[in-house]
């Protein structure tokens, strides 16, 4: 990953009438990063993306991939990117082969031997009517024209759709590689795990306007964790419902259980001064308790 | 049967009845107009098997006239074509739309879903007839127009018979093959060969009865709209209909539904074929792929076949014989006939007492413009609209492409299948011309093909703007093929009327046949003036496509 920006969007807004479906979204994602993109249904995640692809045209604001004007260099810029649309369709009367064939002729300088080797690593069957595939094996299909122009850009929109939980990892490991050798990868999902597993940061957007962006480890540190506690004798809980993040406190005997919102090294530094801890157990907190945290937020401040 | 079903086909399929019939109202509103204004004596003194062979009822009157030509040809073509539309989407639409799962879902018998959707059919064909039949006596109240004793009930019953017989013929065919395309097309193939023959049949000696197996003969043989309703020609519609319904029940519960509509070309059937595969995997793999226009070209073969063939060895090669077998005298009347009168039939003007003129009222008159704009207007509406529909032009456009390119190439896949279809229309007319001797000039046989390639361009065109327009493939091939009746109606009759005259110069056709090119051969300022509209539209269209967001669904 560089300093480099890859995408850049400027108060970018979409309207559809009265629907308001992307406001003022301003997001840089860096070269060679992988973003996850997370937002609940109709937030305006493939909005931002078909705006930034020209498919449609933003109200204001504006949008660049590889510093180039989304819209003015629309054609240079798919010269550099790789697409898999969200609710993928392809043509049900060509085979797998004729249509990355017939992508390629559009493209031009696709490398043949890296389609063998992606088709043998995602087990894709090129040689069926799109039609007469399963729509996984349909997403293998789409998944490889996407990577097979080794793009600069990868903008993929729930690209994990009717992958079965091994090629779900085979995929995330080609994500992995691909961005590690310099491609920006754009990833907008509902596959939460797998965001949490690549991504290495995550925007998040509601009502088409952006309520988080960060790295998933500083959100991670953000997120409200179950923590357990095993003292060397009884605990009078009122002692610790007063800390600081600290909520939801039970406790049995020496066992105390309790949720924490903040800085872990805060909590054990106030704990170990008062008291003496025979051990200290957390359940990590995953994205979802992060994405569901900050919709709770977000909805009791609305 | 199934209320739900039933209701929302309906809602799904009402605008476009009513904007049919709206648009049947107004033109017959013109029609009258047009008659009300010139001397009819030109019809009452035809002999009278010509007045039969040309559907003009016994003492027609202004009215009778207008009806006639407006219902019983434009009127039962659009009402029955609607009813066609209807009955192959009835099950295989939901199975090209991918629908007919979640459908059948529900603790539903497939006899049921079918049932609820004939009865929608029947339900909005039947209100059609009736508000066509409704809209005479208003239309002639305006104009103040007498209606005589004219049967309009009848007439109305006689287009809901025969338009539910088109769309149950569709639906049983449809119900069987799951193919929409297919039912569509057989059925609006059966629909024009029948047309065509119950024109042609009676007047050729010993050949009078042939024209009875074409279920045409049973809509208004008998002029109903004079004689009242014809029991006898209904009975077999009415039978064949019920049949049909059946054929379409037994199909739709015995066969396996399919899933996402995977269509078999011609070339996928050589591919599979041991003994060509290598050479058509080339041809059917690599090539058909290699190019926009080349696929959007392969995507629509079996399109362009029954379309060529028709044009080629049924409205060319046949029509030449069958003009030496029909009787000579009978044809001596035509030239007789004030050249105007043809405009009745919505031919242009041939003289039929001429071999060109025979084969500009039958095969160009009607027939190659349509089976042009079969081919143009499939291709320019799906161009982009269906590209958009089946949500693939996302994933089209995110190659380094322009959407002008896009647009150009399947453009020029429309202009090589249009191309396609005159030189077939050009080749059979030419062996049609030989065989029967009839010695009609090439040059003028290539120059008349050439200008139907040309008018069925422009409307062709019209369907790639409209697409581009809207994204969506209703609206390119119902507006495109509404304005093109539009079209072929202001010019059919503003000749007859000097007031209206300078209007047939807005429609397209007054440059196509106007000038009779099979006998004065080709008119190179109306062949300038179509190809430039060609041109106009496809420009239009790329500006109007560049500009718009594209649809994520059609």
């Amino acid at each position: 990953m560089t300093d480099q920006i890859a995408i850049h969007t400027q108060k970018l807004t979409k309207h559809y009438g009265d629907v308001h479906a992307l406001v003022d979204l301003d997001l840089d994602v860096r070269a060679g990063e992988i973003f996850g993109f997370l937002g609940p249904n109709g937030a305006g995640k493939t909005t931002t993306i078909r705006t930034m692809l020209d498919e449609i045209r933003p109200t204001s604001g504006t949008a660049s991939i590889l510093g180039m004007d989304s819209h003015e260099m629309s054609v240079e810029i798919r010269d550099h990117i790789g697409y898999v649309p969200g609710d993928l369709a392809l043509y049900p009367n060509l085979t797998g082969r004729d249509t990355l064939t017939y992508f390629a002729n559009l493209r031009g300088g696709v490398d043949w031997g890296y389609v063998d080797e992606l088709t043998e690593r995602l087990e894709a069957d090129l040689s069926k009517k799109v039609g007469d595939l399963s729509s996984g094996n349909r997403q293998k299909v789409g998944l490889i024209q996407a990577f097979m122009n080794r793009p600069k850009v990868l903008v993929m929109d729930e690209p994990s759709s009717g992958l079965d939980p091994l090629m779900q990892r085979a995929f995330q490991k080609l994500m992995r590689e691909v961005a590690a050798a310099g491609t920006t990868v754009f990833l907008s999902s509902h596959t939460l795990s797998e965001v949490q597993r690549v991504a290495d940061r995550v925007g998040i957007i509601r009502h088409g306007k952006l309520i988080a962006l960060e790295a998933v480890a500083s959100l991670r540190s953000k997120a409200i964790r179950k923590v357990n506690i095993y003292f060397d004798g009884p605990v009078d809980p009122s002692v610790l419902r007063p800390l600081p993040g600290v909520r939801d406190v039970t406790v049995e005997n020496q066992h105390a259980r309790l949720s924490f919102d903040g800085q872990m090294e805060t909590l054990l530094k106030v704990i170990t001064e008062r008291f003496h801890v025979l051990d200290i157990s957390t359940e990590a907190a995953d994205l979802e308790e992060i994405f569901l945290t900050y919709y709770r937020d977000e909805e009791v401040t609305a | 049967m199934l209320a739900t079903v039933f209701t929302k086909t309906t809602r799904d399929r009402w605008k476009a009845m009513a904007i049919a019939i709206i648009s049947l109202a107004l033109l017959l509103l013109m029609a009258m107009a047009v008659y009300r204004d010139i001397d009819l004596s030109v019809y009452t003194e035809l002999p009278e098997v010509f007045l039969s062979l040309m559907g003009i009822p016994d003492g027609a009157d202004v009215a009778s006239l207008a009806i006639g030509v407006l219902y019983g040809f434009y009127g039962a073509l659009t009402l029955a074509a609607l009813a066609v539309s209807m009955g192959s989407a009835s099950v295989a639409g939901e199975e090209r739309d991918g629908t007919i799962g979640l459908l059948l879902g529900n603790p539903k018998s497939r006899t049921n879903v079918l049932v609820s959707k004939a009865a929608s059919m029947m339900l909005l064909v039947g209100l059609g007839a009736l508000a066509l039949w409704g809209a005479a006596p208003l239309v002639a109240g305006i104009l103040d127009v007498r209606m005589g004793g004219m049967q309009m009930g009848a007439y109305a019953l006689h287009l809901f018979v025969n338009a539910i017989f088109y769309g149950f013929l569709a639906m049983a065919i449809g119900a069987w093959t799951g193919k929409r395309g297919l039912a569509s097309g057989v059925t609006a193939g059966v629909m024009a060969l029948g047309f065509v023959a119950v024109g042609i049949f009676p007047i050729i000696e010993g050949w009078e009865n042939v024209a009875k197996a074409f279920p045409w003969n049973y809509f208004d043989n008998g002029q109903p709209v004079i004689n009242g309703i014809q029991w006898g020609d209904l009975s077999v519609l009415l039978v064949a209909s019920v049949v049909l319904a059946g054929i379409a029940l037994v199909g739709v519960n015995r066969r396996d539904l399919r899933g996402q509509n995977v269509g078999v070309t011609l070339l996928d059937r050589l591919r599979s074929n041991p003994m060509t595969q290598k050479v058509v995997d080339r041809l059917a793999g690599a090539t058909r792929v290699s190019r926009i226009w080349i696929k959007t070209a392969s995507e629509h073969q079996g399109l362009l076949i029954i379309t060529a063939y028709l044009m080629f060895f049924v409205m060319g090669v046949l029509m030449g014989p069958l003009y030496g077998l029909m009787d000579q005298t009978l044809l001596s009347f035509a030239d007789q006939i004030p050249k105007e009168l043809y405009a009745f039939v919505g031919a242009g003007g041939g003289d039929m007492s001429t071999a060109a003129g025979f084969y500009e009222v039958e095969t160009f008159g009607l027939m190659a413009p349509i089976a042009v704009m079969v081919v143009t207007v499939v291709i320019g509406a799906r161009a982009l609209a269906g590209e958009e529909q089946n949500r693939t032009m996302g994933l089209l456009l995110a190659n380094p492409i322009k959407r002008s390119r896009v647009l150009l190439e399947k453009a020029w896949a429309m202009v090589l299948y249009a191309v396609a279809v005159g030189l077939f229309t050009f080749a059979g007319v030419w062996l049609g011309s030989l065989i029967g001797g009839l010695g009609i000039e090439v040059g003028n046989i290539a120059a008349t093909s050439f200008l139907a390639t040309l008018v069925g361009l422009v409307f062709g065109a019209l369907a790639l703007a409209l697409s581009a327009a809207t994204g969506r493939v209703r609206v390119a091939v119902f507006g495109s093929v509404g304005v093109a009746l539009v079209f072929h109606l202001v010019n059919s009759f503003a000749s007859l009327n000097d007031t209206l005259a300078g209007w047939a110069r807005v429609s397209p056709f007054s440059y196509y046949l106007n000038t009779h090119p099979l006998e004065n051969g080709m008119d190179w300022g109306n062949g300038a003036i179509l190809a430039g509209l060609t041109v106009v539209l496809v420009g239009l269209s790329v500006v109007l496509f560049q500009r718009r967001d594209l649809r994520q669904t059609g």
